[in-house]
């Protein structure tokens, strides 16, 4: 197995374009593709890790937009002053994953090409509307986070293209992150829900609320979230509406049901209670 | 152990328990394999294999991480320590010391990684509250039920000089 560790992009995508053709994989933090390897997924001819690309492990904050580097490790997106002010959400995930080793490791934006219908960051960056930047030799395109994640481990990035930073309009917004696991720590979310909204008085005047490992993507329940602000007093008859917008299933850490069940029971406790 | 039908060699150079080590090696074999089977520091352990237990827990650039989960090449010019390199004397470091006197190690194969994620907390916060404790250590497992006294000898270290005088 070649091992390169490329240190611009410009190495990277010229080392790419050489190897067009062979057995390639990328490695970031690692922590998702080893124990692929450990239990038995062949390793590739050619391993190209991207720590060395040092640039994109910043996080840049501008008036409109915070960037966040796809190499930046869970720790120091949780660690960060902007994203503990005004992404909780995204805060609180951070906190929460895994444990301390994993998120010394672990980058955002492995996170996000794993593609995981569980993974812990999603849920806050789909209610925060996050905008992805891919980049490859001829240049970059950006898409919304929910254009960019496909299916389970299936992202929308083509051959030799690179996951390079995650963009999040500062817009202020109070938010929430609810992880519903089997043990606090280094357990794989039963479900995880994102809230991102702004309250003036008792109504909520922005509400976006998304979703994990309860279908195969995370899924924004954007149809409860309009009826529920229209006529917050038809609470009960909105939640159907959830039932409709997700697809869960029976796995070893819990059937379908039982993830219906807590994710409106959750949805409905922070909407009467918050 | 990881295996590949085509190994490729590559010039390791990094720092370990503060003595520059270079070595040539497979660019497939883990840290925690390097460390173990080539300089023979066997103080870091093997349970799980899969990032989940923090048995094979090691200090990377000031920073624990779990050499299972890491390649070897991933280390160049890195510097690491192992539990062999906590102190540079044969004695124990102020945690160690807490662990013997609350009774915290039954098989002790979990300790090597509770004592170093235990240091590193220590180092930003001496007196950590226990709810800090055990979220420092939820990436530790310990299967001989020995949490509570583990707990207990990081959160009374501070006091460990305090308690010699009193042996």
């Amino acid at each position: 197995m070649k091992y390169y560790s490329p240190d611009s992009l410009d190495a990277y995508f010229k080392l790419r374009s050489k190897l067009a053709g062979k057995d390639v994989a990328v490695l970031a933090g690692g922590t998702d593709l080893m124990p692929r390897y450990e239990r038995g997924l062949s390793m590739p001819d050619h391993l190209i890790d991207l720590k060395s690309l040092s640039k994109l492990s910043s996080i840049l904050v501008s008036d409109d937009y915070i960037e966040i580097g796809a190499l930046t490790s869970i720790q120091d997106l949780h660690d960060h002053a902007v994203i503990q002010a005004e992404f909780t959400a995204i805060h609180q995930a951070a906190h929460e994953f895994a444990g301390t080793q994993i998120r010394h490791r672990a980058t955002t934006g492995g996170n996000l090409c794993n593609a995981s219908p569980a993974g812990d960051l999603l849920p806050g960056l789909y209610a925060f509307e996050a905008i992805l930047e891919l980049t490859n030799a001829d240049g970059q395109r950006t898409l919304p986070i929910s254009d960019f994640i496909l299916g389970p481990g299936k992202t929308a990035l083509s051959d030799g293209e690179l996951l390079t930073a995650i963009r999040i309009p500062r817009d202020h917004w109070d938010s929430k992150f609810i992880k519903v696991g089997l043990r606090q720590s280094m357990a794989i979310s039963v479900i995880n829900i994102a809230l991102v909204y702004h309250h003036l008085e008792a109504s909520f005047t922005h509400l976006k609320i998304a979703t994990g490992a309860v279908a195969p993507t995370v899924i924004t329940l954007d149809e409860f979230c309009q009826a529920y602000q229209l006529n917050p007093s038809n609470l009960l008859q909105h939640i159907q509406l959830i039932d409709n917008a997700i697809s869960p299933i029976d796995d070893i850490r819990a059937t379908a049901n039982y993830r219906r069940t807590v994710l409106k029971n959750l949805i409905r406790d922070f909407l009467t209670n918050g | 152990m990881l295996h590949h039908p085509k190994p490729d060699l590559f010039q390791l150079s990094l720092k370990v328990n503060g003595k520059l080590v270079e070595r040539e090696i497979v660019t497939h074999m883990r840290l925690l394999d390097f460390l173990r089977n080539e300089l023979l520091l066997t103080g870091t352990k093997e349970v799980c294999g899969e990032g989940e237990c923090g048995a094979c827990t090691i200090i990377m650039d000031g920073q624990t991480v779990n050499s299972c989960l890491i390649l070897a090449v991933e280390a160049h010019n890195r510097n690491i320590t192992t539990i062999e390199g906590l102190t540079n004397t044969q004695e124990l470091s102020k945690l160690q010391q807490s662990f013997e006197d609350h009774h915290s190690v039954q098989c002790g194969y979990c300790i090597p990684g509770m004592v170093l994620s235990g240091e590193k907390l220590l180092e930003r916060n001496s007196h950590p509250t226990r709810d800090e404790i055990k979220y420092e250590l939820s990436g530790n497992i310990c299967r001989c039920t020995g949490y509570h006294k583990i707990v207990d000898a990081i959160e009374h270290a501070s006091d460990v000089d305090a308690a010699d005088e009193h042996r």
